[in-house]
């Protein structure tokens, strides 16, 4: 039986706020620290309502440094982990997480760190972000299966520059105007050869890939980066070979393309509906 | 590929067991994983795809957002479904909770008002999961830190209303229920015994912290200890209540080996024997 005191529900009074209204001012107390639109609507019962919202502010914020550390070790061992982490508080309040699965969070460091004032003097920290964000996505990329180069061989020869190639789907172009290769094998944890990277020899464009389930990375010459840029992008066949050839017109096409199919680098092709024969 | 169903005490499976469970398969009648570390390819999938061979996983979600006002995420929806189609796990569980506001992801799984409202919204959500899942899914009570001053509804009651309005079964998870009884004041033994027992379909064990915040120890369910000597008393009393329930320990923080997992799933094992003559006892009374 229903107790006298409870309002029957058909009279119920509506709450003050709707649910989501109430998320929203919640999500705003944890990310932006400002709770009071919440706070009178929580039960303080002995705790300040903010010390119970600190509680799950709390969680949340190291939570997320910990799935960025695990992303970027070299991005935090070069800024030092505590100024990592107030990188990160920065950069979690800026750009949360948009879904629930964390493989998937953090893509946007690169850019936020580019911008973020303390570190404006380490130049070569956002291309380090990239690369370790590349090797991220390589990591989870799903298996696929190479492309038979026999399946390429049936297609009529004249039709070739219209071929659009699919890429495995771990492979990533990291390009940099700082010897970011470097700087990230001198900040394993095993290395401590290399304490110091000089930065004069320039810029390297890596390819990252996950192969035997390992992922690592290689340097790559400027035409065949062009060339792995340009199918990266979507672009056909013959516009990849023409950027590449604009890199280095007296390039081997046809070696540069036999070693993408060694590689087992090609796992898929599309090729537009041939024309209306006329 | 298995067909047993979760019986007795499982372990929850974290990325750094995953190797050795695959090279050394423990004795652990079942595992479960979060679901969302799943979603990707490659190596941890195969992985789990290689498990599953050997035992019944469950999947326990994080990422449903259930009790978020407004349409679910149906791209999430789809991934699970995807991932349960894969894994044909044992048992799917999520939380009554929310995560999700504003197209942002809060990574918590945050507490509810329990209104009427939120009720409508919880329950047509499960439907909903239940529909796209195409299996009935546990809904897990959560460890909370805070209270809305305008509920109107005891959580259990509450939990006891989505059950009965979607079908859906529960994940009684007594150190939760331990953690939030602490924190919010309420007896944790009522509490479990406001819930209907057969509703259970799982339960689950971890550990927690104590903090101090402004003087006033607050319990913190970080699963990052054994469990406490309060808890395995109130798994005791909820296995008295409900009878056998396939039982998880979990394990998330500082992630000890393996082998204290497996010893921490033995000792529930015992108590649940232990409970289970008592309830034994208890209806030959009757």
């Amino acid at each position: 039986m229903r107790s006298a005191w409870r309002t029957p529900p058909a009279t119920r009074r509506r709450p003050l706020r709707a649910l989501g209204e109430l998320q929203d001012d919640v999500r705003r107390a944890l990310l932006g620290g400002d709770g009071e639109g919440i706070e009178r609507s929580i039960v303080a019962d002995g705790l300040a309502p903010e010390a119970r919202l600190a509680v799950y502010r709390h969680h949340v914020f190291t939570s997320l440094t910990e799935v960025l550390e695990a992303a970027y070790p070299v991005v935090c061992r070069l800024l030092d982990r505590r100024f990592f982490g107030y990188a990160a508080d920065a950069f979690i309040r800026r750009h949360p997480p948009a879904g629930p699965c964390l493989f998937e969070y953090g893509g946007e460091l690169a850019e936020f760190l580019a911008d973020f004032p303390p570190c404006r003097r380490l130049a070569y920290l956002p291309d380090v972000a990239r690369l370790e964000w590349a090797m991220n996505v390589a990591a989870h990329a799903d298996d696929a299966v190479p492309l038979s180069p026999t399946t390429l061989m049936a297609i009529a020869p004249e039709r070739m520059s219209e071929l659009r190639l699919a890429l495995e789907p771990s492979l990533g172009l990291v390009s940099s105007a700082w010897p970011i290769d470097r700087i990230w094998r001198a900040n394993q944890a095993e290395a401590g050869a290399e304490p110091t990277v000089d930065l004069t020899p320039g810029g390297v464009r890596l390819e990252v890939r996950r192969r035997d389930d390992v992922v690592g990375f290689r340097a790559l010459g400027e035409a065949e980066h062009a060339l792995r840029r340009a199918l990266l992008d979507g672009e056909s066949l013959g516009a990849a070979a023409e950027a590449a050839r604009a890199v280095d017109p007296a390039l081997d096409l046809a070696g540069l393309l036999t070693a993408l199919m060694r590689e087992g680098a090609v796992t898929g092709f599309t090729l537009p509906p041939a024309p209306e024969a006329a | 590929m298995t067909n047993a169903p979760a019986r007795g005490v499982g372990i929850g499976l974290r990325a750094p067991h995953v190797a050795e469970v695959l090279a050394t398969p423990p004795v652990v009648t079942w595992l479960e994983v979060h679901a969302e570390n799943y979603m990707s390819g490659g190596p941890s999938r195969r992985a789990l795809e290689r498990i599953r061979a050997e035992y019944p996983v469950a999947l326990h979600g994080v990422g449903l957002s259930l009790g978020t006002a407004g349409t679910p995420d149906a791209g999430h929806l789809r991934r699970l479904r995807a991932l349960v189609d894969a894994i044909e796990p044992a048992l799917v569980s999520e939380h009554l909770s929310w995560s999700v506001s504003g197209g942002v992801y809060l990574n918590h799984l945050l507490p509810l008002p329990y209104t009427e409202e939120s009720l409508a919204i919880v329950a047509d959500h499960v439907t909903r999961a239940q529909e796209a899942l195409g299996r009935p899914i546990l809904l897990e009570n959560p460890a909370a830190y805070l209270r809305f001053a305008h509920s109107t509804i005891a959580e259990p009651e509450f939990l006891a209303d989505v059950v009965r309005r979607t079908g859906c079964g529960l994940l009684c998870d007594v150190n939760n229920v331990h953690v939030s009884a602490h924190n919010l004041g309420f007896d944790p033994v009522e509490y479990v015994d406001a819930l209907p027992p057969a509703a259970i379909g799982e339960i689950h064990l971890a550990g927690h912290s104590a903090n101090d915040a402004d003087g006033r120890t607050i319990l913190i369910d970080d699963h990052g200890a054994r469990v406490a000597p309060e808890v395995w008393r109130l798994y005791a009393h909820a296995i008295w209540r409900f009878g056998p329930c396939p039982t998880l320990v979990e394990w998330d923080t500082d992630i000890p080996p393996l082998e204290v997992l497996l010893e921490e799933a033995r000792h529930a094992e015992r108590v649940a024997h232990a409970a289970g003559d008592a309830e034994t006892t208890a209806a030959r009374a009757r």
